[in-house]
């Protein structure tokens, strides 16, 4: 058995690295990196800046199998700018998504049923700002490219995001994180568009104050996220807990994954516009204000609750889709 | 037109900057926009009006156009006014697209109507409330949105009149077949954060970054290194050129999408002109370093050709 396999699966998800989180992602013995370290395919940009780039450039992409699926990993590392992405990091995410359709169009051509040929997902650990300032154009564009990827993969192959890391998933990358077919993220996960300390220091204090850590993770924290049904599953922070719940989707039928989709339809924009209408004309000042509204009544015991007696107890948004309210 | 005014040597500059709404009719047929008709169908006119959706004709031909008017605040939300997008507007906007895809979806692909996407826009709201609901879903779903009409064969141009910055780029431009923008003279405006702000965050000198800058289209502010980087398709030279260019490019894009050459526009185009360009520095090694590392671990990941798939 694989030692470094079983020792990480009951680490903090949170306290690993981007290659560590990749690795044990899938099943043992099972990933190999693509464009690994040992071809020190670095950032040209970073070095005329006074910064040293790294070999991977803060992302790491492989192929494995997770459960009984083949999947592309993409795990990105923030302790590298913050998980950043810049030029090379933005398009080994475009690279990993497109190799993945290819994979897929492969096993379809082969003779076999369906049922034995397997189908690839793709499996993203988010851990990011963004856009890395320094490549900051590049890192744009990037982005773009990754939502187009993810439109093309759209009923053909599934794409899973985790969202765990000591960073969580900001700026860009979080629209990226709510276009993936199933999110499942950590109580230390957070996921938002433009970040607490930017809004503090655009708007001001007022606003959102970004030193006050209980503010920030009830605003954008998994819990949060989950009520709002952004996360479709809120899981422990251990590897083990996150390896389990992706292997358990990619063995879903794709029109199940569809299901889970929170954006991509014309339908679906109306439904994200009844939300939007609860919190018009500063009715909402504060997430657990929403909570309220699904029926959330002890807002102090859910929040202090365990990882799964919030998930038993929680009440979430109801879509407002028949046979979708559980 | 650029230069052109009045005598005594005072030029007169067109500036679209903050003004979406008012170049609407500089590149589509003069007067024939109506706005919130879309598809067929009648929007609310109170809902979201910055976010100017509606159709038009071009050269005759019904188009759909979605502006940004920087000059309208949504009363319901603080944080949209000056161009800055909101959870609303994203959604209109892609509700636009939606109903465009919608009324076309038994046409042929040379019948799918072209969408025009006018873009002034500095970003998207920086809100508590905005950030609670999840403004990301606003931006993703217009993107999504955007995709999806333009692999189903609509032509998708964005015109940047004036800002095009960061977020608000990405939501609303970044996803078209083609994009074009007036040149720098008219003020237009495309980055994702001004130098000082990129020196101030990332601690690394300012003269440092705008020496490194004119050589490197990489983080910089402006249309041109943009341009290098494939970002922009098209730069514009004067406002009377932006209708008949707008038309030529939906033509080309018709015509690829025609012969099924769809890795030729849109985003992933962008990224091999950017290398065609030179903007881009390591992108096509890490293409082909990929793609030779993916085909040598291709038997081991889906077993070989007769095996079918075993984990």
């Amino acid at each position: 058995m694989d030692d470094r396999w079983n020792l990480l699966q009951n680490q903090p998800f949170s306290r690993l690295n981007a290659r560590e989180r990749a690795y044990a992602i899938c099943n043992p013995e099972s990933f190999t990196e693509l464009l690994g370290p040992r071809l020190k395919l670095t950032s040209p940009h970073l070095p005329p800046m006074g910064q040293t780039p790294q070999f991977d450039d803060g992302v790491v992409v492989g192929l494995g199998t997770v459960g009984k699926a083949p999947a592309v990993v993409v795990s990105q590392e923030s302790k590298f700018l913050g998980g950043g992405v810049g030029e090379a990091h933005g398009t080994k995410m475009v690279m990993a998504i497109r190799l993945a359709l290819r994979g897929q169009e492969i096993l379809e051509s082969r003779s076999k049923s369906s049922e034995s040929r397997g189908r690839v997902a793709v499996v993203i650990s988010f851990d990011t700002g963004g856009v890395r300032l320094q490549e900051a154009n590049a890192g744009l564009l990037a982005h773009s490219e990754v939502m187009d990827a993810f439109q093309a993969a759209r009923g053909k192959v599934p794409i899973i995001g985790i969202v765990g890391g000591t960073v969580g998933c900001f700026g860009g990358m979080g629209f990226v994180a709510a276009s993936v077919d199933v999110l499942i993220m950590s109580d230390v996960g957070r996921l938002g568009l433009t970040g607490p300390g930017v809004i503090e220091e655009v708007v001001g204090t007022e606003e959102f104050d970004a030193a006050n850590r209980a503010l920030v993770w009830r605003t954008t924290g998994g819990r949060h996220r989950f009520i709002t049904r952004d996360a479709d599953f809120i899981v422990e922070d251990t590897m083990k807990a996150f390896r389990e719940k992706v292997a358990e989707v990619a063995s879903w039928p794709i029109e199940k994954i569809a299901s889970k989709r929170i954006i991509g339809t014309g339908e679906m924009v109306l439904e994200q516009m009844r939300l939007v209408d609860l919190a018009a004309n500063d009715r909402i000042q504060d997430s657990w204000d929403l909570w309220r509204q699904f029926g959330n009544e002890d807002i102090e015991y859910l929040w202090d609750s365990n990882v799964s007696e919030f998930e038993a107890n929680a009440r979430r948004w109801p879509r407002g889709r028949v046979g979708d309210n559980d | 037109m650029p230069g052109a005014g009045p005598g005594g040597g005072l030029e007169i500059m067109i500036n679209f900057v903050g003004r979406g709404r008012d170049a609407i009719d500089y590149i589509v047929d003069e007067g024939s926009f109506e706005e919130n008709l879309c598809g067929g169908e009648t929007l609310d006119p109170e809902w979201a009006e910055s976010a100017v959706v509606g159709s038009a004709t071009l050269s005759g031909e019904t188009v759909t156009v979605i502006a940004n008017d920087a000059g309208i605040a949504n009363p319901r939300f603080r944080m949209v006014y000056a161009g800055l997008m909101g959870l609303e507007e994203g959604f209109k906007m892609a509700h636009a697209v939606y109903l465009t895809i919608k009324a076309d979806k038994d046409k042929p692909l040379a019948e799918k109507r072209p969408i025009i996407l006018v873009v002034d826009t500095p970003g998207m709201s920086p809100g508590k409330v905005e950030e609670i609901i999840g403004i990301y879903k606003s931006t993703g779903a217009y993107q999504l949105a955007s995709a999806e009409a333009r692999r189903a064969g609509h032509p998708i141009v964005a015109m940047v009149v004036g800002r095009a910055i960061s977020g608000g780029f990405l939501c609303h431009g970044l996803q078209a077949d083609r994009i074009l923008a007036l040149s720098d003279e008219f003020g237009t405006m495309v980055h994702v954060m001004p130098l000082v702000g990129i020196a101030r965050v990332t601690k690394i000198n300012i003269m440092l970054l705008e020496e490194l800058s004119e050589g490197n289209p990489v983080f910089a502010s402006g249309v041109s290194h943009f341009y290098n980087l494939g970002g922009v398709d098209e730069i514009i030279e004067s406002v009377a050129d932006m209708r008949p260019r707008v038309k030529a490019q939906i033509d080309e894009i018709r015509r690829l999408k025609a012969a099924g050459e769809y890795d030729k526009v849109g985003p992933w185009s962008r990224l091999m002109s950017g290398i065609k360009r030179g903007g881009r520095k390591t992108s096509e090694k890490v293409i082909e370093l990929m793609e030779e590392e993916f085909n040598l671990a291709l038997s081991s990941w889906l077993g070989g050709e007769d095996d079918g798939f075993t984990p």
